[in-house]
């Protein structure tokens, strides 16, 4: 497989993965929730790397996904204080976080090459001279390996799951009095969105990490009032922007994440305008109507 | 052959129900038993803590004093079908009028099963039931208030459960709705269900209820309509003096 | 050597103070409002802007690159609040959709500018993690002069933006504008945003807003002592902030700042007399212990 269609393909399988938890995230009204996920993954890996001491080690993905739930536990804590809202308390936790992960970085692991731009912005155009090697065979890119696996996990949890989820979302009341803890849902969900943000971070960095979670789902949102139906097309958007943006990426010799970022921005964008252009539609057929009946 | 030990005529016991929100009682010292087979109403001036009270029958309140005990009916446990307020709702939520009237099955179904065609079909019944049918394939949000109330009653009802907690079923809705309402929960007693409903017009109480408790953080009264709804009660319950103004 | 006659840290400590009292004082608003991370949002929106005026203008003076931050910012506020007022779209999301494009199209202007031949390398590195110890004296003088007409405009608009948070139906009907109150807030947070992304960088400067206007608010009920504590806290944590980071070898400005506001929060939080955990706590026991009495 050439660089160009591997560079592609994790473009394609990365943006597909987020927008499934974005869709949980925007319906459940907890979008922020993602941004203070994919700030608070370095302090993880600063932790684990603490911890095992190398920069290779897979610890450092699994103190990346530990933290995500932490994150939303902490600022859980916060808000159950009853004295800050959800969204101080979730502005307090994740700054916080980072700025102890900053601190930990310059002061204790400066000789030690963690790269937080690596972290923070991701480089899709390297991704491809990282080989998966089994027995001396190349297997082919190892991020080809990792966006698909967590195409397949993030599918088959949403799938097998797929009732739990919508009735927590729904209803969380519906849901305790039917017996499914809305917190064990919730929780699961928040892995499933912290997995996902580690997963991702490595091809377009942790802050677009946001960008492919919501914008596609916001627009799905936008397109259709089912829910099955909302997570296909925000799934689609997103597969639309990995190839859509590597290609802008490449005529104009820009990042490609961020040309990404801006598909996804724009066709949310797009989806924003047309519904706005609808209701107006609808709204002018309600007056044709009321006149109709009066003349 | 029912066992007569463990037959109850309640429906709901509440025994010494305490609930505090930042050190300030909602809820003091509740007792409180609803009858099993009747239409209860609760009824108490704003922040008299009903929704709190109902909140705690259902268990969403995880640390109170006192007991909630629902007496079991011929050596089951009851099953608790639930009616939610309607500005709980998103009502931006891409569900279907159908989809919300199967979730009412997915307690039966347990974790991780999907609902079948039959649920889907005994779905489309309540709904058919409830008049709400032609609505099946419509989102929430293109609903007027009485027939969104009438969607969440047929969730409840495709919930089969055999007490139903309902907080306001006629916030919001118009005078043939509420009718319409107040017929199928009568068709629901006399199934032999219990009906317990938060409920704010003075006016139609005892029209509609068999039972009422009137309550204001402690319980005022508690009993048959005829016999507890009092003016003095309701005095009592709504801390006015004299008889001024019924209708609040 | 003295710290405190230390000319560098004299300008980063004063800096930082000014820039800790403009924020808490504007923060309470936001957090008031239940906007908190609009100041998130907004720095993050900055980004394109600030590429942009470099790619324009190519001269790399802060003043322009904090012109197009503004710009850029005001644009991303904008959009969010006509986003949520023309579609079904939430707050969170469209914040979180708006504020990740536009970080997107920055890091795309970037790798623009990283081409043009007087560009310095890691322009985003500063812009995330931001550069109080870069700060010189008219920077100082800049962040202080727009620190007072920031806190200007929270005097003379006081009766408004009090009236607006507390009850914005009733505001409505005494004839003020929502849509001017809610732009001229947002345009203030925008404007202590842009302020302080030199100093502290992107994910930093929302905690400014937040942190010292969520600690002053368990200390007190009433809207001005709020803003008068807030902005207290700010100024405090920026002092103090700036003088473990220069004490301490390796510990950047911006995070100890916050850390700083942190522990004040977590203080807050816990000993605030009335609403603090402890005192509630405390109440409650000593109410069950009266309540046993009296039923003896």
């Amino acid at each position: 497989m050439n660089a160009e269609i591997e560079i592609q393909l994790i473009a394609v399988l990365t943006a597909a993965s987020c927008a499934i938890p974005g869709v949980f995230l925007v319906l459940r009204k907890m979008s922020m929730t993602s941004d203070s996920i994919t700030h608070t993954i370095l302090l993880g890996i600063v932790l684990a790397f603490f911890v095992v001491k190398d920069l290779s080690s897979p610890f450092l993905l699994i103190g990346a996904a530990v933290m995500g739930p932490v994150t939303v536990w902490l600022t859980e804590l916060l808000t159950k204080t009853g004295l800050l809202s959800e969204d101080s308390a979730t502005g307090m936790v994740f700054p916080l976080l980072f700025a102890i992960a900053v601190i930990l970085i310059t002061r204790y692991a400066g000789t030690a090459h963690l790269d937080t731009d690596s972290v923070l912005l991701g480089e899709l155009a390297f991704a491809p001279f990282d080989r998966l090697i089994i027995g001396g065979l190349d297997m082919g890119a190892k991020g080809v390996y990792i966006s698909g696996a967590l195409l397949i996990v993030n599918v088959v949890f949403t799938a097998v799951f797929y009732k739990e989820i919508l009735v927590v979302s729904f209803d969380p009341v519906l849901a305790s009095v039917m017996g499914f803890s809305p917190a064990v849902m919730h929780y699961g969900l928040m892995g499933m969105a912290s997995l996902t943000a580690v997963g991702a971070y490595e091809a377009v960095g942790s802050v677009l990490v946001t960008a492919f979670m919501i914008a596609p789902a916001a627009a799905a949102y936008l397109l259709t009032e089912d829910l099955k139906k909302m997570l296909v097309i925000s799934v689609v958007i997103g597969g639309v922007c990995g190839i859509a943006g590597y290609q802008t990426a490449a005529f104009f010799e820009v990042s490609i994440a961020g040309a990404m970022a801006c598909w996804a921005g724009g066709i949310f964008l797009c989806a924003v305008l047309w519904s706005w252009w609808r209701r107006k539609q609808a709204a002018k057929r309600v007056i044709k109507n009321i006149i109709g009946k009066e003349s | 052959m029912m066992n007569y030990s463990d037959y109850s005529n309640n429906a709901i016991e509440v025994s010494r129900l305490t609930v505090t929100y930042n050190s300030k009682p909602v809820l003091d010292n509740v007792d409180l038993t609803l009858p099993r087979g009747k239409l209860a109403a609760i009824i108490g001036p704003n922040g008299a803590g009903k929704t709190t009270l109902v909140k705690a029958i259902l268990g969403l309140i995880p640390k109170v004093e006192g007991e909630i005990v629902f007496p079991e009916l011929g050596g089951k446990k009851p099953k608790i079908g639930y009616v939610p307020q309607s500005e709980s709702i998103d009502w931006d939520f891409p569900v279907s009028v159908l989809d919300v009237a199967v979730m009412g099955c997915f307690g039966r179904l347990g974790w991780v099963k999907r609902p079948t065609r039959d649920d889907k079909n005994f779905a489309l019944q309540i709904l058919k039931k409830t008049g709400m049918e032609q609505y099946a394939g419509r989102q929430i949000s293109q609903l007027s208030g009485g027939q969104q109330q009438r969607v969440f009653i047929a969730r409840a009802l495709v919930q089969k459960a055999d007490i139903y907690i309902m907080d306001e079923p006629f916030k919001g809705v118009d005078a043939d709705t509420e009718r319409s309402i107040i017929a199928l929960l009568k068709e629901l007693r006399t199934a032999g269900k219990t009906v317990v409903a938060v409920h704010h017009d003075l006016a139609t109480v005892k029209d509609y209820f068999d039972h009422v408790t009137l309550i204001n953080t402690k319980v005022i009264a508690n009993g048959e309509v005829e016999k507890v709804f009092t003016d003095e009660n309701l005095d009592l319950t709504y801390r006015r003096s004299g008889k001024a103004g019924r209708e609040q | 050597m003295n710290i405190f006659s230390d000319h560098t840290f004299l300008v980063v400590s004063m800096g930082s103070a000014a820039l800790g009292v403009a924020s808490g004082a504007v923060g309470s608003f936001a957090v008031l409002r239940k906007q908190s991370l609009l100041g998130d949002g907004v720095s993050h929106a900055a980004l394109p802007g600030v590429a942009a005026a470099f790619l324009i203008t190519g001269i790399r003076s802060s003043g322009i690159l904090l012109l197009g931050a503004l710009l850029s910012g005001i644009l991303a506020a904008l959009l969010i609040s006509v986003i949520t007022k023309c579609s079904k779209v939430k707050f969170d999301a469209a914040l979180a959709a708006v504020m990740s494009g536009f970080f997107g199209l920055g890091t795309v202007l970037l790798t623009c500018a990283q081409k043009l031949p007087n560009a310095a390398q890691s322009g985003i590195s500063t812009f995330i993690y931001g550069q109080a110890s870069a700060m010189l004296e008219d920077d100082v003088i800049f962040i202080t002069a727009l620190s007072a007409v920031l806190i200007a405009l929270i005097l003379i608009f006081w009766k408004e933006f009090k009236l607006f948070c507390f009850d914005r139906d009733f505001s409505v009907q005494s004839g003020f504008s929502e849509k001017k109150i809610s732009l001229l807030m947002s345009f203030m947070t925008v404007v202590t945003v842009i302020l302080g992304i030199q100093t502290v960088g992107v994910v930093l400067m929302s905690a400014m807003l937040i942190i010292p206007a969520a600690a002053a608010r368990q200390w007190s009920d009433r809207l001005f002592a709020n803003i008068i504590l807030a902005a207290f806290f700010g100024g405090l944590s920026g002092v103090v902030g700036a003088l473990v980071s220069g004490l301490e070898q390796g510990i950047p400005t911006g995070p100890a700042i916050v850390i700083a506001a942190s522990a004040i929060a977590a203080l807050s939080l816990l000993f605030a007399p009335r609403r603090g955990v402890v005192s509630n706590f405390l109440k409650r026991k000593i109410s069950r212990f009266r309540l046993k009495r009296s039923e003896r």
